[in-house]
This record gives structure tokens, C-alpha cells and sequence, in this order.
């Protein structure tokens, strides 16, 4: 198989080898069938780099994560304090401390607090390790954490090695699954011009009548 | 006659005759896996149905109903068309006639001792890879393994320097679906357990729909489209973009149907993101069939054989839709583990990858048995029932899973939830069993037609001749 690459765009394939290719299509009938040679109709071409497009940012932000344990910091801060420890219910409880760790947070932490609401009980389970944490008692810091229900996980992130020699585990604004993707799409993308442009040019048709 | 077959010389074995044996078996196992899910479909429509034993219990039916789908029509009707197609299209004949008839014979002694032991319980507890480990050795070898020998011989022995796409997708898929049963099962080989046991389950389940249904079913379609038409494929070029984007993109995304699972969250991402890309040899399929029938889309409403073809590639467009879009996290959250799933595996294996299958178990059995179809207003009664059944299968239970969506999120008590949806779980119980009762009606159409249809002449296409009924 010669390459050509003085027309990359019209064709990779020396002029010997598009006849050839065009003699075979010519003559070749596989049970009766054929194949013809078009193009990749452009609108085909422009739905193809829509859907890599559309791929990429459908899927940003990594949505739907579980709480961050960080963001309940100033609930555990509150929990102990004698304006909670005055209310009768948990209810009552969780509605005070929600509201006054709201009013406190800044950023995106008031929007995660009003979407993970917390129980009382799993505040009361989940807050010694958030305690311990803090203290300073793991190799992680809390913003390493995930809450579930009523206990905390070291989030599933596998980020990159940082210089203590362990994995951050933070959300990353870009994930490796992405950069990964973009080299993954970059070859096939790559690979397939080069299949495709190896074959005799479109506007070459073999005749089908030669056929037999 | 198959035993009789099955001893004789290869030489004496007219030619044929293992494309006619998958071809009736997998109408019958189409038969007993419809009949089945409609069994199970009246369960959840109407509770008190069938109740008190442990047999009958819808635990022991779903199962057998899946597989019986799975290998023994959608799997069988692909080794049909192997049979018929794959020498055809290199001008030569099957490498082994007796091979396929001892295939076809193992085929349904294996998968009938499967869905006995599913039947009674015995089952490794991994959905779509249900079967025990011997089952799936019996699988592997006695199953696929014949298959792929003779399919892969009769290429290699082909009259043609080319080869098809449609042989293509045959051999890689053949080759793939071994990889995939031997590594999707090596939980159960290995007592592999947990988040490792529940990725392997879905990384199975996901690349035989996306190795094996889907893509041979597609491979089906660039051999029927053309010869009923008489048009040359459009594009050969579009083949090779289908072909290879189904291998890149397809067999990678098999975490996105684990998305709320603590898998690492870049490889959700990387899943992700390679689910929407399912869309790119979607399009290439639909494009280069669509622009093959150009000129003759008459043969859509006249033709019985083009009607189930066209109307098979016709779903692939809301199938490809729907997975590469639902499986992301933001669309996830909402239907996962509801009856939206359902209704979207229906799409692939009941919607898509059946209608093409039956166009060409239908063209098949007419060509090999040399007869014309018995019935044509059979034929339509059972295109018919199967078009409608499935629609209306396919919208309740798209309804029933959004409504269970809300009821998930919005923490609705599960009794009320069930209550809401019990309409359409009536609605999914009657399309079935229209389903089913189109098959019904089709096994007596080809069995009519292999005793009394009217004989073709040599060198004729069935579908040239008119009808006779």
C-alpha cells in the first residue's frame, strides 16, 4: 500500500492504486451486491463534530456528586451550641443550624447545603468524624470527603499524585476521564481520515455495469 | 431430519439446510421468549395471577424470559443470516454444512438446559449473564466457537478479493462476543465479589448489546437493504466509519451504567462522554442504509421484507438517542433503575436489532427453502402486531419509568408510585402479548410456507415473484 501526501485532503493513495481500488469496486459483486463510492455527505461530517462537541459539554460539570463533608462544618460547629440545645426537636434543630450555616457560607456552599438538607441523627452519627478529621486525625482534609447518609467516605476522585505521594481527591474542575477522552476521540478521528482518504477520491465513480 | 443430517456426509448435506434449521429455531425461541414475557408482563399487570408457586414466581421467569430473547431468537437468527449471508457475499458456499447443523443442535440442547436451570433457580444472580459458569462454557465452545470457525472459514475460503461489510461485522463480532462472555463471566470463575463483580456485570451486559446485538443486527440490514433494493450500498466509506466507531466507541462506555456506583469518577467521565459517541456510528449506520434505499422507498409500504428492514433502522434513530443520552449523570439521576431502562432495552432488542433480524429470517427461509412467503396478509398481520404491540409497550413503560423517576425524587411512598403506574403496566402487559400473538402467526406462516409455498425458480429471488395469498 503507497501513501501519498502531496494532496492530503483529496486523496493519501497514488494514482495506480485509486485505478486499481476503482477496478475492483468495478468488478466485485459480493453475492450480487456492490458498493458504491461516495462521500461522507457534509451534513453526516458536521453531525459527527457536533456529537464529539456535544459529548464534551453535555457531560460537564461532573453533576449529581454527594455532599461535600466540608460543607457541614459549621453544622457540627452549631450542634453542641445553647441556642440548638434549647430547641425540642430535631426538626427545629436542623432548621436552625441549616439557616444560620446558610447565612454564614459563601461561594457555592450555600446552593450544596440547600441541596443536601441533613437529618438530625446523621448529623449526630456523621459528626465525630467530621470532628476527627478536622483534628487533623487523617491524611486527608475534609474537603476530601464525601458525606453518605450517615457516615463519611474519601471520595472516589483519583486525581492526580500530590507531593506528600497521595492522590488528590478533591473534584477536579477537569476530570482525567476527559483528558483521556480528548486523546481517545483525537486518534480515532486521526485514524479514520487516514482509512477514508486512502480510498480512491469520491468524485472518481466506478461503473457499475462492469460488474459481473 | 436433523439427526439424520447430522451423521451424513458433509457432501450430502444440501446446501441450505443449516441456515433452515436456525431459521425455524429462532422463530420458536421468538415464540417461547415473547410468550414468556408476556407471562411475566401479566404478573405485574394483574397480581394474582398465577400465584402460590415458587416456579411461577416472576424471580424465576425474568430470566428465562431475557435469555430465551437473547440467545435463542436474537442469537439464533444471527447465526441464520451467518449462514446464508456470509457465503453468499463471497460468492462461494458454507465452509461446513454439517458444522452448522451440529451448531444449531448444540445450540438448542445447550440453551434449553439453561433456561431449565434458570427456570429452577440455578443461576450465578448477575443479570444478563444469568447463566451458570458450564452453561457458559457450553456457550463459549460449543456455541460461539463452531459458529465463528465456520463463519471465519467461509471467508477465509471466499471466491471474492474483497470482503463485505457485512462480513465485517460477522467476524469481529463473533470474535469479540467469545472475549466478552469469557471476561464478563470471570466473576463467577474467579469468586470475584463486590464493586469489581458489579462492573464486570454491566461491562457484560452492556457489550453484547453493543458487540453483538446491535452491530450484527446493523451488518443484517448492509446486506438486506441492497439486495431487495437492487442498489449499491451508498458508501463504502460511511461502512468504515460505522464499522470502526462501533469497535472504539462502543465497547468503552460500560461504566455509564454504573454511574451512582463508587467506581472512580474519572472513568464514569471517560464512560460518559464515550455513551454520547455511541451516536457517531448511529448516524453512519442510518445515513448509509437510508441513502441505499434512495429511489426506492416505494418498496417501504410494498415490500414485506424492506417494511421490517427500513422500520428496524427507522428505530435505531430514537434507540441511539435515548442511550447516548440518558446514561449521562445530569439525565441518570432521574431514570436510572426505572422502567424508562425497560423501555429502552425493549427499543434495542425487541425494536431495532428484531425488526432487522425477522426481515432477514424472512428472506432467508424463503431463498434457502426455494418458496415463496405462504401468506403475505400473514405476513402483514404479523408486521402489524409487532409494530403496534411494541409501540405500545415501548410508550407505557416510558411513561410508567418518568413517572417512577418522580416518585423516586420526590420521595413519593413506593405503593402510591405503583398504584400511578398500574395502567400502563396493563398497557405493557396487552402490547406484549400483541407481540407474541404476531409470532404466533408467523411460525405458522413459515411453516406453511416450507410445505406449501410456491416453489421459486432457479435463479430468481423470492421477493421477485408476486404473491400467490
Amino acid at each position: 500500500m503507497g501513501w501519498k501526501f502531496d494532496q492530503p485532503l483529496y486523496c493519501l493513495s497514488d494514482e495506480q492504486e485509486q485505478k486499481e481500488m476503482l477496478e475492483l469496486m468495478e468488478k466485485t459483486k459480493f453475492g450480487g451486491l456492490s458498493e458504491g463510492n461516495n462521500k461522507l455527505p457534509m451534513p453526516l461530517v458536521a453531525l459527527c463534530g457536533l456529537i464529539i462537541l456535544t459529548a464534551f459539554m453535555i457531560t460537564q460539570p461532573i453533576w449529581g456528586q454527594r455532599p461535600n463533608a466540608e460543607i457541614y462544618t459549621d453544622f457540627v460547629a452549631l450542634m453542641d451550641s445553647p441556642e440548638v440545645q434549647r430547641l425540642a426537636t430535631g426538626e427545629e434543630k436542623m432548621k436552625f443550624i441549616t439557616q444560620q450555616a446558610m447565612a454564614k457560607a459563601t461561594g457555592r456552599t450555600p446552593g450544596d447545603i440547600e441541596r443536601h438538607p441533613m437529618s438530625w441523627n446523621d448529623l449526630l452519627n456523621v459528626s465525630a468524624s467530621i470532628k476527627e478529621v478536622q483534628a487533623g486525625g487523617g491524611q486527608y482534609d475534609l474537603a476530601s470527603y464525601n458525606v453518605i447518609g450517615n457516615r463519611i467516605q474519601l471520595a472516589n476522585f483519583e486525581g492526580y499524585v500530590q507531593a506528600n505521594g497521595l492522590r488528590e481527591r478533591k473534584q477536579p474542575w477537569f476530570d482525567k476521564g476527559y483528558a483521556i477522552d480528548i486523546f481517545y476521540v483525537s486518534y480515532f478521528c486521526l485514524t479514520m481520515v487516514l482509512v477514508i482518504k486512502q480510498l480512491p477520491h469520491f468524485t472518481r465513480k466506478p461503473d457499475m455495469s462492469k460488474a459481473s | 431430519m436433523l439427526m439424520k443430517f447430522l451423521f451424513a456426509k458433509n457432501e450430502e448435506i444440501p446446501a441450505g439446510s443449516a441456515t433452515i434449521f436456525f431459521g425455524f429455531s429462532s422463530i420458536f425461541w421468538f415464540v417461547v421468549g415473547t410468550g414468556l414475557g408476556s407471562f411475566n408482563a401479566a404478573k405485574l399487570a394483574f397480581p394474582d395471577w398465577v400465584t402460590g408457586t415458587e416456579l411461577f414466581a416472576f424471580g424465576h421467569m425474568r430470566q428465562v424470559h431475557v435469555l430465551a430473547v437473547i440467545l435463542g431468537w436474537i442469537s439464533m437468527a444471527f447465526g441464520m443470516t451467518m449462514m446464508y449471508m456470509t457465503p453468499a457475499l463471497g460468492n462461494t458456499k458454507l465452509w461446513s454444512e454439517k458444522l452448522g447443523l451440529w451448531n444449531v443442535f448444540i445450540w438448542n440442547v445447550g440453551l434449553s438446559l439453561g433456561l431449565i436451570l434458570l427456570w429452577m433457580g440455578i443461576t450465578s444472580g448477575r443479570e444478563y449473564s444469568d447463566l451458570i459458569w458450564p452453561i457458559d462454557l457450553v456457550v463459549i465452545f460449543g456455541v460461539l466457537l463452531p459458529l465463528g470457525i465456520n463463519v471465519w472459514m467461509t471467508i477465509a475460503h471466499r471466491k471474492t478479493q474483497g470482503i463485505y461489510i457485512t462480513n465485517w461485522f460477522f467476524g469481529a463480532c463473533i470474535f469479540m462476543l467469545m472475549i466478552v462472555f469469557l471476561v464478563g463471566n470471570s466473576p463467577e470463575l474467579f469468586n470475584l465479589t463486590g464493586l469489581t463483580e458489579a462492573y464486570m456485570t454491566f461491562w457484560f451486559a452492556h457489550n453484547v448489546l453493543g458487540l453483538w446485538i446491535t452491530p450484527v443486527a446493523a451488518g443484517i440490514a448492509y446486506y438486506t437493504i441492497p439486495k431487495l433494493t437492487g442498489n449499491p450500498l451508498y458508501s463504502h466509506r460511511i461502512g468504515h466509519l460505522h464499522f470502526w466507531s462501533i469497535v472504539a466507541f462502543y465497547s468503552t462506555p460500560a461504566s455509564h451504567h454504573l454511574m451512582s456506583a463508587p467506581l472512580p469518577e474519572w472513568l464514569k467521565s471517560f464512560a460518559s462522554v464515550e455513551g454520547v459517541l455511541i451516536l457517531i456510528p448511529a448516524v453512519a449506520f442510518v445515513a448509509n442504509i437510508l441513502l441505499t434505499l434512495k429511489g426506492k422507498w416505494s418498496m417501504f409500504v410494498e415490500n414485506l421484507e424492506t417494511k421490517f428492514s427500513i422500520t428496524g433502522v427507522l428505530l435505531a434513530i430514537p434507540l441511539n438517542m435515548q442511550g447516548g443520552f440518558q446514561q449521562t449523570r445530569a439525565i441518570n439521576w432521574y431514570v436510572h433503575g426505572t422502567g424508562w431502562i425497560v423501555a429502552h432495552a425493549h427499543l434495542a432488542l425487541l425494536g431495532m436489532s428484531s425488526f432487522l433480524e425477522a426481515a432477514a429470517v424472512y428472506f432467508g427461509l424463503q431463498q434457502m427453502l426455494r418458496r415463496k412467503l405462504y401468506s403475505l396478509t400473514l405476513g402483514n398481520l404479523h408486521y402489524w402486531f409487532f409494530i403496534i404491540g411494541f409501540c405500545v409497550y415501548w410508550i407505557s413503560m416510558t411513561i410508567a419509568g418518568l413517572m417512577q423517576g418522580a416518585g423516586k425524587i420526590y420521595e413519593v411512598p413506593y405503593i402510591d408510585v405503583v398504584v400511578a403506574e398500574h395502567p400502563y403496566m396493563i398497557a405493557r402487559w396487552a402490547g406484549g402479548t400483541m407481540v407474541f400473538t404476531g409470532n404466533v402467526i408467523w411460525l405458522y406462516n413459515m411453516w406453511m410456507t416450507a410445505r406449501e409455498g410456491t416453489l421459486v425458480p432457479k435463479g430468481r429471488y423470492a421477493h421477485e415473484l408476486a404473491y400467490e395469498r
